[in-house]
Parts: structure tokens; sequence; C-alpha cells
């Protein structure tokens, strides 16, 4: 037996049964994408549709939920929420990396302890505190936290870091400024951990249900999560619309998550530091 | 040498750098927290305005509360889901680096539970548990089961069906982390096990596992962490129900701050939360030099 076939004697069978197994994983997926399609006296009868239904989605999109507006409201506030966070944590990030001013690392040191942090203990300061200046009940409850974040900074500094300083001393002897330096070389070199950072970000931002949870109240200014959650309570029944809603919640993870396997890989890999 | 003045030129451009981002840190983090540490002390409650100093009040009344003891037990089974979910990663992530076809697809179907929706994928499991009809009663009764639990709908099984959903949720997320560090490992260190005549199950066991002995340590403190503060798919499945039998104490800190708007005790419990948090921080300091084995 030669060597190739040896080999493909493990892989084969190893593969098949890390597959079943994977499917395993995906089987709930599978299961409410099935469900999106059945009728109601199908459900936990088939595994599969008799037939492709589409009213269920039709139903959620045309419904008496605006699921259109949920939509629209967990967009506006993940683009801008992660814009902000990007820019202003590659901001932060390059400041503790690249200049030096006294204090600077206690600083950051203060930084990392706030990431010990545990998001109870903000929730009820940050609801009376938003009460009182009246941005509770608005996006800007959800979106204006979202613009600072910790874990950004730690990540894009530990990245910024690892850039050559002899590239930016080089710029420096040329004459160039921190703020050329920053936008001119940093940023363009940092492309790929800025786009790791923006796809984790934006897929947390989507799927922030704790803080909609606390800091939203009027339905119209919902996001999916919480969307989902009130199209369900009141449907208790409703098999269904449930699955054909948390299919159309999933579905833009699912595409991020192919588009951006490689940068969300890496940087789960390198988030595993984050304490 | 010339000594630098508090504050020159390069430093004030430093902290410009930073200033924008610290604003915000101060605002939404550093201030609240403060603000959190002392409402602690006072009887808060948001629709009370005659609120006042009640000193440690919050901390005895947080000691001699059934609910505080009965939301740690249930913490605690929570927990569980971390070394589970971590021991099958470790298995997937094990055959994973070896040679399989379809690398990408296979890691991406392990993974994509932890990049999912939370509240979509509760839901789907609460149908999935669902007793009476559910398909996984359904297979349990036909392989012979005649009575399978109620799952969420039972108190004393919902915190261990909540658990079963955790660790499908983290399996993806510790793998990811064991295939970097397995990557890491020399084959030439597995190879001179081998020509030694070592076995497979051997050398994984005696050679592999002690190498990722540092990301095991990690992932554990990590996932401890990371579960202590997640909130999202309890609350969405069951809402901390049947009875309070899924009220860890997250949810307990929210119940109590947002249901009852008892806000000074729920600041007090999640200091406790916070407490909790920072000592099993301490233990990764100290126990990173010393638990690590290779």
């Amino acid at each position: 037996m030669n060597d190739k076939a040896g080999n493909m004697m493990v892989k084969m069978p190893v593969t098949i049964i890390m597959f079943v197994l994977g499917l395993f994983m995906i089987v709930p997926f599978l299961w409410m994408l099935s469900t999106s399609f059945q009728t109601p006296t199908e459900v936990f009868k088939n595994w599969l549709p008799a037939s492709l239904n589409w009213s269920n989605h039709i139903r959620v999109w045309t419904g008496n939920y605006d699921f259109v507006s949920y939509y629209l409201n967990s967009l506006k506030i993940s683009v801008i929420g992660t814009v902000g966070a990007v820019f202003l944590s590659a901001l932060a990030a390059y400041g503790f990396s690249r200049t030096s001013f006294k204090g600077r690392d206690g600083l950051f040191v203060v930084y990392l302890s706030m990431m010990m942090v545990p998001p109870q203990v903000l929730f009820v300061p940050k609801f009376i505190m938003f009460n009182w200046v009246g941005i509770y009940n608005t996006h800007w409850a959800l979106i204006l936290p979202a613009m600072f974040s910790i874990f950004g900074v730690f990540m894009l500094r530990q990245f910024f870091m690892s850039i050559p300083k002899e590239i930016t001393e080089s710029a420096f002897l040329d004459g160039a400024g921190h703020y050329k330096i920053f936008f001119r070389l940093i940023l363009p070199l940092a492309k790929p951990a800025i786009a790791t950072f923006a796809i984790l970000d934006f897929s947390w931002q989507w799927n922030d249900y704790e803080n909609a949870l606390v800091f939203l109240q009027s339905p119209k200014l919902y996001t999916i999560p919480l969307g989902l959650q009130n199209f369900i309570l009141e449907n208790n029944v409703d098999y269904n619309g449930m699955m054909a809603a948390s299919s159309a919640a999933i579905i833009p993870m699912i595409i991020i998550f192919f588009v951006g396997q490689k940068y969300i890989i890496q940087g789960i890999s390198s988030s595993a530091v984050k304490g | 040498m010339k000594r630098r003045s508090w504050m020159d030129r390069q430093g004030w451009i430093g902290m410009t750098f930073i200033l924008p981002n610290m604003i915000g840190i101060l605002l939404f983090f550093i201030i609240p927290a403060i603000y959190s540490f002392v409402l602690m002390f006072t009887n808060y409650q948001f629709s009370n305005p005659n609120w006042q100093f009640t000193g440690l009040d919050n901390l005895k009344r947080l000691f001699h509360d059934d609910n505080f003891y009965a939301s740690i037990k249930y913490t605690v089974i929570f927990l569980i889901s971390v070394p589970v979910s971590m021991v099958l990663a470790f298995i997937v992530a094990l055959f994973l680096n070896r040679s399989v076809y379809l690398k990408g697809l296979l890691r991406g179907m392990f993974f994509l539970p932890y990049i999912s929706s939370g509240v979509a994928v509760a839901f789907v499991w609460m149908l999935l548990f669902q007793p009476s009809q559910g398909p996984i009663n359904e297979m349990l009764r036909w392989i012979g089961i005649t009575s399978p639990p109620g799952w969420f709908a039972d108190t004393e099984t919902a915190m261990y069906a909540i658990d079963i959903v955790q660790i499908w949720l983290m399996l993806g997320y510790n793998m990811i982390i064991y295939l970097a560090a397995l990557q890491e490992i020399s084959t030439e260190q597995l190879e001179a096990a081998r020509i030694d005549g070592a076995s497979t199950f051997k050398t994984t066991w005696k050679i592999v596992w002690p190498l990722v002995s540092p990301t095991t340590f990690l992932l554990m403190i990590t996932g401890l962490i990371m579960t202590m503060k997640s909130f999202s798919i309890i609350q969405a499945i069951t809402a901390g129900g049947p009875s309070g039998s899924t009220t860890v104490l997250s949810l307990f800190v929210y119940k109590t701050a947002f249901s009852y708007y008892d806000m000074g005790y729920a600041s007090a419990i999640s200091w406790f939360l916070f407490a909790v948090i920072l000592f099993i921080t301490v233990i990764q300091w100290i126990g990173q030099k010393r638990w690590v084995h290779y």
C-alpha cells in the first residue's frame, strides 16, 4: 500500500466521524429551517416539510410585528456602533503602543481592570444615568456605550505592537507626525486586525440582547433579539412563526461568518488572552 | 540626561489619541462602576426618591437571603458546562487537527452555534426540549424511555437542560482555541514518541495533553468568567424559571433590579458577582506559573 492510500484510509473515516458529530451541532439550525417551512399540523411530526410553505416567512416580514424595522434598527445600531468602536479603539491603541507619556502604562492597567467588571454591575447605574440624561429608551443608549470597546483597544494594541518600530521611525525621520503615521502607515498595515475586530464587534452588537432588554422600551425601537422575544411571547403556540423569525435573525450572521471565517477565527484565538 | 517635564509635547499628542476613548470609558464604565459601588450601601429604589444610606444592610440581607444561596447553587450547576464543553472540544480539536477532508467546513459546523444570535438559538432549543412532543423526548421514547424529563419545564431538570445548550454553544469556541494550541506543538516531539513505540492514545495523554495545559488552564478560567456573566440564553429560554430554578447570579441581579426595582440590593448582588470574578482572576495570576505542567 503506498503512502497516499494509507493516508486516505485514515482520513476518510475520521472525516465521516467528524461530519456526523458536526451534524449534531447543526441539527438545531436545520430543524429551525425545516419547521419554518412547515404548516402548524406538521410541527413535531415530520422532520422535513411536506412542501416548501413560505407563508410563515411572509408573515414574519409583513405581519403585525414589524420585522423590517427591527432589522433596520439593528443595522443602524450595529453599524454606527462598530464604526465608532473601530475608530476610537484604533486611536487609543495607537496612543497606548506608539506614543509615550507619563502614566500611560498605569492608565492601560485601569483599562484592563475594567474588563473584569461584569455587565451586571453596570446595568443599574447606567439605567439611572441614562434616564437622567434622557437617552434611556433611545438608540443612543445602545450606540454610545458600544462605541467604546476595551477589548478593541486591547486587541488592536497587541497588533500595533507587532508592527516593527523601524517602519514608523523612518517616517519620523522624514518629518511625519503621529497623526500622519497613524492614518497613512498604521491603519493601512492594520487592516487584517481591524477587519477581525470589526466583524467580531458587529456580531456582538447584532446579537446583543441584554442591553436592548434593559435600555429599550418602545416596541418601535426594538432590535432583532428583542423583537424576536416580543414575537414569541405573544405567539406562544405559533411554532412555525417562531422558527421563521429565528431563521431571519440568524441568516445575516451565517453569511458574515462564512465570508469572514478566517478573521473571526483569528480574532477568537487572540481573544483567549482576554481574561 | 534631560529630565522630561510632566507632560511634554510628545506626551500631549499621545494623550489626544487616547482621550476620545478615555472619555467614553470614564462615562460608561468607570463612573457607573463607582456609582454602583455607592448604591450598594443605599436602599435606592427607582420609584422611591427618599432613599438613604443604609450601610451594610444590603450585604447582611444578602447573606440571609435564601434566593441568594439558591442562585449560587444554580450558578455552580451552570458552571459544570465549562469543563464538559472543554473536554469535548479537546477531542474534536484532536481529530480536526489530524488530516481530514473538508477541514474548513467541519470547523464551521462546530463553530456556528457560537456566532449565532443567542435568542434565536434559545427558541430552537425550547422547541427541541418541548416535553410532550419535542423531538428530543420523542427520540427518548423511541429508545424506550417511557417518561422522559420535562427539561426546561421541570425545576429538577431545567438547569441541566440549560447546561446542555451552553455546552453546545461554547464547544466551537473552545475547539478553535484548542486547535490553535495544537498547531503550536512541534511534530518532532510526536514523531519521537511514535518511534519509541508509544500508542496514539498514550502520546495524546502523556505528551499532547500536558503540552496544551496552559490553554486548558486559560480556557477554564475564561470559561468560568464568561459563564458567570452570561445571561441571554437563560433569560430567553426560561427567564429564570420555573419557580426560580434557573435563576443564576447574573439573572438574580437582573430580576432584583428590573423586576422589583430594588436597585441598591441589586448592586450589592452584582458586586458579589464581581468579587467571585476577581477571585477567579487572582487564581489565574497565581496559577499561571504553578499549575501548568509540561
